[in-house]
């Protein structure tokens, strides 16, 4: 599971708080979406939960495991999927997970298998041998995907991990998505589709400005039929109602 | 025109845009950022300071051959082509990165702009860039020579036409060869290291074509009149006539430099006019004509560039292993893997393994060999009992400067990473074991090229082999030291977000640091030798000489000790930091 308690933070290079105060609690087995505008705040509360970037105030337990004090515990037991395709482009995709897994400390045989299960599953075996330069841009994602799963993580982090990817690929992504919440892992993602977020997700939280704005299940969402998932989002972020 | 000059205004601006974004800024930030740039200006003057010392030493010569040749124009010719020589040296590879190996393709091919503004702009940044080796050039060549050959006011009314005349013919020179070599290299496909390592030989072989001219053109002359150490006067000017006497018959095919110096020489106001408007008119046919030649292959290159991606896989399925290999090891290697294979990082990177040796081999040429059949310079200097203690020193110092500040493996471990530096930081791995195995990396790779310089030194200059061993072992121990160091700084300020390597690496602080830090560690071991040699020279005892090398190899333990355990203390606490 994920708690965050009191987190904040400002980028050295701005005066404003990226994020403000976050308080987050997200159970294991669940999917948990994570919405809000551009600039809200989601990339930086992800950066923060993988260890990325280092909050200014607060604390980030992984499991029960505090990021800042044990980083490479609390890692060990995340997959991250990132919103960029900064991968190694001068690698192969089989390169790429070889040393993914080798740092999660994975033996030969479960690298080989699980390579293979999750190459098989998006349709990516044939090109694992090619340098990733020569990636489309959903084949980046794909990869990234790949390389956020294969060592069983008990916390996936995913930020943005629909982006580009073709219907197949996103359909076998969203199932995947729920085979690791029901085997108990908790899936932590972002996105800017409501849609998916509504089918997908167990439990939602609204970022605006930094702040946590809105914390609930979908089903409560949904009991009150006059409110869409999406217009509480866009009443919730809407300038207006934040002041 | 406008379209041109917003071109070059936006790409010269990229190669600085990470010191531009530091602008907005909380006051203690601001204050932070103003320590930070007078720490910079301190480290540029303190490395100004350590290498005055060669640049006073080169201005002197200039001088001398200024006043021993009265101002010969043939000579002078010559200087400018030295100027340029050092101006293609280090230009040739920024053209080929900065204009024909097209990186930025997808954001130029939509703008609605013609290809040859495009061409035009990129190849008027990369001129800019040699401007700077251009001007230093004139301040250590060219103006020493003038004022020793005490010429007219025309002479330094020319300066600034020189200063940008100068990098022209390098720059059309360096355009004719990168055409080919381009499109040799491109055609390896996608073998990315096989193309690093043919730009690392073809620039190495570029260098020795440079160095083979030099000789050819009479630098090596010697004399018939005694040798150096009898009557050094003689001798140099002896070699000075000779060398003018083989000038005057080639330097006039070099016109446009030919006809710069007349003008810079000339007596009169005419002969000044005439040599001018040659000189300036036969630069602009030049650039005119390379233009031409040129412009179809830049836009086949840039079309070729966009059409590299979503290739047929090579490979079948399954083919592909895995293995764990454990972490060091595999950072290693998977580092190794993206630096080859990255065309100018690589080149940066493993050029030192060859160019250290070649150096060597160079330094042979201009010692070790004589035209008449006279003994040489290096044979002159063995039969001193004080060889076999100060060579091996002076090589050693040199060697350690060079490798430790020109590696870039060390130098920026982490600014390679770029935007993919947060893939290292959300690994469940220790930074500390992380910069270990980049220093590591680096280390091997200077080492691997100290390795062959030590053999080729021992061969070629006839040092014994057991000091060629402490030799590459002090190296080694300095190496990793200035290794941890790099690593630390490039630590504390990473550069992220670059497009093009060279033009980050040109621009960047860290370059001058590991300079200045190499500087130091030379220092050190000369002040710790110094001594030994002295009684050495005085008393011929043999246990000076191992007190000597003992005394550095405790120094280069100590320092890449202390080195190893100021990256360890300081690894988490700036990687932690780096926002990316």
């Amino acid at each position: 599971m994920i708690r965050l308690y009191n987190v904040s933070k400002t980028y050295s290079k701005s005066r404003t708080k990226a994020v403000d105060d976050l308080t987050l609690e997200i159970k294991s087995g669940e999917i948990f979406g994570f919405l809000g505008p551009n600039g809200a705040g989601k990339s930086t509360t992800i950066k923060m939960l993988t260890g990325i970037l280092a909050p200014d105030s607060g604390t980030i337990e992984i499991d029960g495991v505090n990021i800042t004090d044990n980083p490479v515990a609390a890692k060990s037991l995340l997959g991250f999927v990132p919103d960029n395709h900064e991968i190694y482009d001068t690698l192969r995709g089989v390169e790429y997970l070889n040393f993914i897994g080798t740092m999660y400390g994975m033996s030969t045989e479960q690298l080989k298998q699980k390579i293979d299960l999750y190459a098989d599953m998006f349709d990516m075996t044939e090109a694992l041998p090619n340098m990733i330069g020569s990636y489309s841009h959903g084949m980046k994602q794909k990869l990234s995907v790949i390389a956020a799963v294969i060592h069983d993580p008990k916390v996936w982090v995913l930020d943005e991990p629909l982006t580009g990817l073709d219907p197949q690929s996103a359909y076998r992504l969203k199932q995947l998505m729920r085979t690791q919440a029901d085997m108990g892992n908790t899936v932590f993602f972002s996105s800017h589709v409501i849609d998916v977020v509504e089918k997908v997700c167990d439990r939602i939280a609204i970022i605006n400005h930094g702040k946590l704005v809105a914390v609930d299940t979908l089903d409560n969402i949904r009991a009150d039929s006059s409110v869409s998932l999406e217009s509480l989002f866009l009443t919730v972020t809407s300038d207006g109602e934040h002041k | 025109m406008k379209k041109y000059l917003a071109l070059v205004k936006l790409l010269f601006i990229q190669q600085f845009k990470m010191t531009f974004n530091k602008k907005r800024a909380s006051d203690a930030q601001s204050a932070k950022e103003g320590k930070r740039r007078a720490g910079a200006a301190a480290v540029i003057v303190l490395l100004a300071l350590c290498l005055a010392p060669l640049l006073v030493s080169l201005a002197v010569a200039m001088y001398y051959m200024g006043k021993l040749s009265g101002g010969n124009v043939y000579l002078g010719t010559f200087l400018t082509l030295l100027c340029q020589g050092l101006v293609l040296m280090f230009g040739v590879h920024s053209i080929m990165s900065n204009v024909f190996v097209v990186r930025d393709a997808d954001r130029l091919l939509y703008l609605p702009v013609k290809y040859h503004v495009i061409f035009l702009a990129k190849l008027t940044v990369a001129y800019l860039n040699e401007l700077l080796t251009s001007a230093v050039s004139l301040a250590v060549v060219l103006i020493p020579f003038g004022i020793g050959a005490n010429v007219g006011v025309g002479f330094y009314l020319m300066l600034p036409i020189a200063l940008l005349l100068i990098p022209m013919l390098p720059m059309l020179v360096g355009t004719l060869i990168s055409m080919p070599l381009s499109a040799l290299v491109a055609a390896f496909g996608k073998n990315s290291a096989i193309k690093t390592i043919l730009r690392i030989v073809i620039y190495v072989l570029i260098m020795a074509l440079y160095m083979y001219l030099m000789y050819g053109f009479g630098f090596l002359t010697g004399s018939e009149n005694g040798n150096i150490l009898d009557n050094p006067e003689v001798y140099i000017n002896d070699i000075l006539v000779a060398m003018t006497n083989k000038l005057q018959n080639v330097m006039p095919y070099f016109h446009p430099n030919y006809m710069l110096m007349s003008s810079m020489l000339a007596a009169g106001f005419l002969n000044w006019l005439v040599g001018f408007i040659a000189a300036l008119g036969e630069n602009i046919a030049l650039l005119g004509l390379v233009m031409l030649v040129s412009l179809p292959f830049y836009r086949k290159m840039l079309t070729m560039s966009v059409e590299e991606g979503g290739a047929a896989p090579k490979h079948s399925a399954n083919r592909y292993k895995v293995k764990n290999k454990g972490i060091v090891r595999e950072f290693i290697l998977t580092d190794i893997k993206r630096t080859l294979r990255d065309a100018q990082v690589g080149f940066q990177s493993f050029a030192g393994i060859i160019m250290m040796p070649l150096i060597v081999v160079i330094l042979y040429f201009f010692t070790g060999l004589s035209d008449s059949g006279d003994t040489s310079f290096l044979e002159l200097m063995s039969i001193e009992p004080l060889y076999q203690v100060i060579a091996p020193l002076v090589i050693l110092a040199y060697m350690t400067f060079l490798g430790c500040s020109t590696n870039v493996l060390g130098i920026y471990p982490i600014s390679r990473e770029n935007r993919a530096l947060y893939v290292l930081k959300s690994l469940p791995v220790s930074f500390n074991k992380i910069l270990l195995a980049k220093v590591l990396l680096a280390t091997a790779v200077m080492v691997t090229s100290d390795f062959v310089s030590c053999v080729l030194i021992v061969a070629l200059f006839g040092i014994e082999w057991y000091y060629g061993l402490a030799m590459l072992i002090t190296m080694a121990l300095i190496g990793f030291g200035s290794m941890c160091i790099t690593t630390v700084l490039d630590l504390k300020q990473p550069r992220i977000g670059w497009d093009n390597f060279n033009q980050g690496l040109k621009n960047a602080r860290n370059s001058w640091i590991a300079m200045l830090i190499a500087l130091l560690c030379v220092f050190s071991v000369v002040l710790i030798s110094a001594p030994f040699a002295v009684l050495y020279g005085v008393t011929n005892g043999w246990y000076f000489v191992l007190c000597m090398w003992l005394a550095d190899l405790v120094l280069g333990v100590v320092f890449a000790v202390v080195s190893y355990k100021i990256m360890s203390s300081k690894a988490t606490k700036y990687f932690v930091r780096i926002e990316v």
